[in-house]
Formats: structure tokens, sequence, C-alpha cells
């Protein structure tokens, strides 16, 4: 069986090109997409949102974009430390430790 | 050791700062072990202290002072503003992250970010923490913690966002160019 994600758009009509509502409506979507993206809301403003995107292009494209974001942040890559500056870090800490617990 | 130098280089993006943050982190720790309670885990309390001397570098460094984002501000003013869109269409996010011009711009795009907003991002997104244990570490409420994450979220999509307008247009100028007569 299938079921929809919580966070799939209810597309009322696949020829959804108009914008059939009031920029406010969009306004309010946009302040908790995040909220929304991390399954935070209740389930009743989710169906809302849900609603709103099957209906508006504009924040289907938008919610894409801010996904496409955070997975992105999710991957950032970070060159881990080299084993030997590791080993010198290590060292270093230790010393200064060392004339720490000299000087207590 | 790894994982406060990866937090370090995400928040300074420096790999030498980094190294100086994950020494301090690491003698602050030593210095105030007796203060540690226990009532958080260790790598959260090391976090802490990381953040902190992360914050404490870039203020002796560069003096910027904390900017408020309003959510204002990335309202779309335009339909082109809504439809903003990131060259990473049907790849993955490793494989879209190995164009370097993308990749730069995350990282432009996070070294922007006025501090107290980075650290929220880089806690919670890239370092992967509950909203809790940002809290926690920042010494927010839960409420704050996501009201800044969607900022920074906000602000980081804009600024990939204008780099893939950019980066389209300029493709349809080549196209164009290549197909004048």
């Amino acid at each position: 069986m299938r079921t929809r994600s919580r966070t799939a758009p209810i597309r009322k009509n696949p020829q959804h090109q108009r914008h059939g509502h009031g920029k406010a409506h969009c306004l309010k979507i946009l302040k908790q997409l995040s909220a929304y993206l991390d399954d935070e809301l209740p389930r009743e403003i989710c169906e809302e949102i849900r609603r709103h995107l099957g209906a508006c292009p504009n924040c289907e494209e938008f919610i894409k974009s801010l996904r496409q974001t955070i997975t992105l942040c999710r991957h950032h890559p970070v060159r881990p430390l080299s084993p030997t500056a590791k080993v010198r870090l290590r060292r270093q800490i230790l010393k200064v430790a060392a004339s720490l617990r000299y000087r207590a | 050791m790894d994982l406060i130098y990866r937090f370090a280089q995400r928040l300074c993006g420096e790999p030498d700062a980094a190294k100086d943050i994950v020494q301090d982190t690491f003698l602050n720790a030593y210095r105030g072990f007796k203060k540690f309670r226990g009532d958080a885990r260790v790598s959260t309390w090391l976090y802490t202290i990381a953040s902190r001397a992360c914050l404490r570098m870039r203020r002796k460094r560069k003096g910027e002072p904390e900017r408020e984002l309003s959510l204002e501000e990335f309202i779309p003013a335009s339909e082109g503003e809504f439809k903003l869109q990131i060259p990473m269409d049907g790849l993955t996010p490793e494989e879209a992250l190995q164009n370097k011009e993308l990749r730069r711009a995350l990282d432009q795009a996070i070294e922007k970010l006025p501090p107290k907003y980075r650290m929220v991002l880089v806690l919670r997104d890239m370092e992967g923490l509950s909203a809790k244990e940002v809290g926690t570490i920042m010494g927010l409420n839960e409420r704050a913690v996501k009201s800044r994450l969607h900022r920074a979220r906000l602000f980081v999509r804009r600024e990939l966002s204008a780099r893939g307008i950019a980066r389209q247009g300029r493709l349809e100028t080549d196209t164009e160019e290549r197909m004048a007569p």
C-alpha cells in the first residue's frame, strides 16, 4: 500500500498554475516551513500546508529549494585532521595541561 | 578531538583557527572538569565550551557586531524570488557538493551568517543535534533555537539560490553566444 509522506503536497489540480489565493497565505506558510520540514507541527497544520503547496507552485518551488539547502548543510564536508596533526595537537594539549597541573 | 575539530572548522571556516579552538576547548574542559555535573552528555558540554571559545575568537579577530535577521527580509518580493533554484536537480547531495562553485557558495553563505545564527545552523543541521541540545549549549529555549534556525536556513537558501541563478544566467548567455550567427 502506498502511503503519502507527511511533507508531500496534496495536489488539488495538476494544472495548478494560477495563484488563486492571497499573498498573506503564502507568507503564513513560509514562516512555518522549517518546522514543517522538521515534522514539528500538529497534523492539521501539516495538512493545511500540504494543501497549500499542492495549489501554489511558488511555495512548492520555495520549499523545494529550502529542503535542498537543509540537505546540503547536512552533507557539508569538512576535511578531517591528518593523523600527524592530531598527534601534534594532542601532545600540545597534554603539555599545557601538565604545566597547569604543575602550577596548581 | 575529531568532533570538536569538525565543529570548530564549520564554525570558523579555517583549519588553523579550528586547531586553536580544539586546544582551548580541551584545556578549558580540563580546568573546569570539577564543575561538570554530568546532567548533560560530555559531547554537549564540550560543544558548549567550544562554541564559547569560537565566539571569543571571532570577537577578538573581527570585532563583528551581531546582526539580527528579520523574517521579512527573506519574504520573496517577486515570483522570481520564490522560484530561485539550487543547481542540484537529479543529483545526490554528495554529487552536488562536488561542484566546487556550489561548495564554495555554501561555505561562503555559512561564513556570512551572523554568528548566533551560524552556530544554530551548524549545531542543528550539520552536527545533527536536537533543538533541545542546541538550546542547552547556547543557553536558549527551544523556541528561540527554532526561530534562529529558520532564519539561518532562509539566509543560506537565498545565498545558494542567487548563485544558482547567476550560474544559469551565465549558461544561458554562453548558449546564446554560441548560437549567434
